[in-house]
């Protein structure tokens, strides 16, 4: 199974909210299949610029970061079940790279 | 006129003119000369290769701080590859990963973050402040 790594961005919320939410979301990953193997919170920030979303303008917002491995046939149906989802401000999943470029870049390193 | 006549010949005497022009034969060795063989080897002075300044550092969406430092302060503008001096292969990933990051809401697109405004400057860029 391929690993991905979903990026989240949650409205601004008071701690229980925001628990709830996540732990929506990472039931709903597994679910449908998915190992979830990390999740981490980046911390809350100003947004960088305001995001509109549901019907709110958005300033602030947590981010966190769920690594899973999953089969890529659910990722469409999760990404629509992310953008249902009013608490939600920004969900993006990418495919992880495990392997890193070892042939040397532009010379020798030192 | 005899005294002269003399002097001239005493001059003839005297004057012993050297041909400077006739080159001097050297006796070549007969032995074979023998030439040194020529000793291979690498360019000692061979500077080391200089590698642009992520060469050893993984570019990822998610290191903003690293990320704005090829951005212009005033208007965002991502610098190109002949301000920032990085190799090819360099700068398509840390274009990528600001667009990226951009994208999903790390990053933003029309100022440089006022928190990494005081980060040292590696682009080769001289901003009238």
């Amino acid at each position: 199974m391929p690993r991905y790594e979903l990026s989240l961005i949650l409205k601004a919320m008071q701690r229980p909210e925001t628990a709830a939410t996540l732990r929506r979301t990472i039931e709903t990953l597994i679910a449908r299949g998915a190992v979830v193997r990390d999740l981490e919170n980046l911390g809350d920030r100003l947004l960088p610029y305001k995001i509109d979303k549901h019907n709110e303008r958005h300033s602030r917002g947590s981010y966190f970061l769920v690594d899973f491995y999953a089969a890529p046939s659910i990722l469409t149906s999760f990404l629509d079940h992310l953008q249902r989802d009013v608490d939600v401000v920004r969900s993006t999943v990418l495919k992880k790279d495990d392997r890193v470029s070892s042939s040397n870049c532009c010379g020798p390193q030192q | 006129m005899s005294s002269l006549r003399c002097f001239q010949r005493l001059k003839s005497v005297f004057c012993v003119q050297v041909n400077s022009g006739v080159r001097r034969i050297s006796a070549a060795p007969s032995s074979v000369q023998q030439k040194e063989s020529l000793v291979t080897m690498e360019n000692p002075y061979k500077e080391a290769q200089k590698g642009c300044v992520l060469c050893s550092i993984t570019v990822d969406y998610k290191n903003i701080q690293l990320l704005s430092q090829f951005i212009s302060p005033h208007t965002g503008r991502i610098y190109g590859r002949h301000i920032t001096g990085l190799c090819g292969r360099k700068q398509k990933e840390v274009s990528k990963a600001i667009k990226k990051a951009q994208a999903m809401g790390f990053m933003s697109v029309t100022h440089k973050h006022p928190q990494f405004m005081k980060d040292p400057n590696i682009c080769g860029i001289k901003l009238l402040d």
